[in-house]
């Protein structure tokens, strides 16, 4: 199953793609690979797992065996496989691979391109595959969401949060078809905050991920996430994945 | 000169020469049943032996010839096989070498590249880089305790390529002794997949300028080559002229 956290900036879907790293990061759980699609890649920082190689880095190699010439497409494609196992960062049964910053701007449609066929190719052989996206919805835009099974969407309180959650979810059906989504309401302080947004939203909501002192701390030190004792966002974010479908 | 009659020369006297010192071994595959194919991906986690890690020696190579000379079915080891060493990561060449008549040169280096790139076993991922001619392969801890051997690699390749129509025959030679034995090939190595490069070249560039052709060098000693490009010449000329 390949689940991908969406929503608009700032609301957590890092802090999400953790936790949901965390609760997989054990043998019982099988292959486990998690994806770092956002070029600014905090996730990266969140697992304390940092990669030799990005798929950006890989895009640059590959583009590079095309100039040099005298490769046709499987070589190609052996290729790519190749840089592809350089890039994987391995933890345990987990697997990270981090998109990287292209340097020259204007190039991230080819980088996105490489990426599905990273994610495609490797996720197959994985039981599982969780994605940290860019914020908003530029990569549903561009298709490179399209493996995907379930759109987790996560936004905060805010209206602004929800609204994109929802156009997310719109496009995605729009551009991909009929893969499952639901709705995250993350850092909220009470049961009653959330009342509203349930009733107001079409979006299946998953359940809320209380405003939480153990992550605030985690995040402020720069903890790896893969060491999150229990705590109440942690349950509430394993039990939203629960519900999306994911055997944890 | 044939396509491959230096690099091909020089590996053979070289594995000749280990056979001559005790260091080369003939792996038998009698009494085996075939290895299951299916792809795997073998994590760190589950790694009982890894073969030509980037970080140590790294080489495939593939040959092919119309001589006699390829010794069919012989599967070759010069180093210990995987229950023989306590290591985890261990340098790593495979060479392979096939004979038969390959009238289309071009078509006969796709197909043995594809049957030997296509061959995936059980529990061993090979990870590939052509143009690096790096090879990088996991045993996982399941198909080592299975008792996975480098003859079953071997033997699985050969059958592959014996499948192929222009091949009669074919061996493999692995090195695992160390990573001195295993780069004692690279120039033999590098020299085949220029003349690799140089054929597909000519093959994928409509319009190539021989006195400004980086490979030209490898077309001047290697006679075979200029006589693919006459050929191919000849082509081009008889369809434009149609
Ligand atoms: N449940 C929570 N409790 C406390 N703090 C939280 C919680 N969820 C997220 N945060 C904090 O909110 C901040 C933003 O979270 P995060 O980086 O996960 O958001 P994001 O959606 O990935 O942002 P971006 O769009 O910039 O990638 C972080 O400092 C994080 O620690
Ligand atoms: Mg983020």
């Amino acid at each position: 199953m390949i689940i991908a956290v969406c929503g608009k900036g700032g609301v957590g879907k890092t802090t999400i793609s953790a936790v949901a790293a965390q609760a997989l990061h054990d043998r019982g759980n099988g292959k486990v690979l998690v994806v770092d699609a956002d070029p600014a890649g905090g996730l990266s920082t969140a697992l304390g797992l940092t990669p030799k190689k990005t798929l950006n880095d890989v895009r640059k190699e590959i583009i590079e065996e095309i100039k040099v010439g005298g490769r046709d497409e499987k070589d190609l494609s052996i290729s790519l496989d190749y840089l592809l196992a350089e890039a994987l960062t391995e933890h345990d049964n987990l697997g990270f691979l981090a998109i990287g910053r292209p340097e020259d701007v204007g190039c991230y449609c080819r980088v996105n391109v490489i990426l599905r066929d990273a994610i495609e190719g490797l996720a197959e052989r994985f039981d599982s595959t969780i994605i940290d996206a860019e914020a908003g919805i530029e990569q549903i835009n561009r298709k490179v969401m399209s493996p995907v099974d379930y759109i987790l969407l996560v936004a905060d309180t805010s209206a602004k949060a929800l609204n994109v959650a929802e156009t997310i979810r719109d496009v995605a059906h729009q551009m991909i078809g009929g893969e499952g989504a639901g709705l995250v309401i993350n850092r909220a302080r009470e049961q009653a905050e959330v009342e509203p947004i349930k009733n107001e939203t079409r979006l299946e909501v998953l359940g809320w991920v209380p405003e939480d002192d153990t992550v605030r701390r985690f995040d402020g030190r720069g903890e790896s996430f893969l060491q999150l004792p229990e705590c109440p966002a942690r349950g509430a974010i394993t039990g939203a994945l629960k519900k999306a479908g994911l055997e944890i | 000169m044939a396509l491959f009659e230096e690099q091909l020369n020089e590996i053979m006297q070289q594995a000749d020469a280990w056979r001559a010192d005790g260091l080369a071994r003939e792996l038998s595959f009698e009494g085996r049943e075939p290895w299951p194919e299916g792809p795997s991906l073998v994590l760190e986690e589950d790694t009982a032996l890894e073969l030509g890690n980037p970080a140590v020696a790294s080489l495939s190579v593939l040959l092919w010839s119309e001589e006699d000379g390829v010794e069919d079915g012989r599967i070759t080891l010069v180093g210990p096989d995987v229950a023989e060493t306590t290591e985890t990561s261990i340098p790593f060449a495979q060479v392979v070498v096939v004979s038969g008549r390959f009238e289309n040169e071009y078509e006969s280096y796709r197909d043995i590249r594809d049957a030997v790139y296509d061959t995936r076993l059980e529990g061993f991922s090979t990870r590939t880089m052509p143009s690096k001619q790096s090879l990088w392969c996991r045993v996982s801890s399941d198909a080592a305790g299975r008792g996975f051997s480098l003859a079953d690699l071997g033997a699985s390749l050969i059958e592959a390529l014996k499948e192929l129509d222009e091949v009669e025959a074919a061996e493999v030679m692995f090195i695992t002794s160390s990573a001195e034995h295993v780069k004692s090939l690279t120039p033999a190595a590098r020299g085949a997949q220029r003349v690799v490069d140089a054929l597909m070249m000519m093959y994928q560039e409509d319009n190539y300028d021989c006195e400004t052709c980086e490979y030209q060098d490898v077309c001047d000693t290697v006679m075979d080559l200029k006589k693919i490009r006459q050929r191919l010449d000849e082509m081009k000329r008889g369809s434009g002229a149609r």
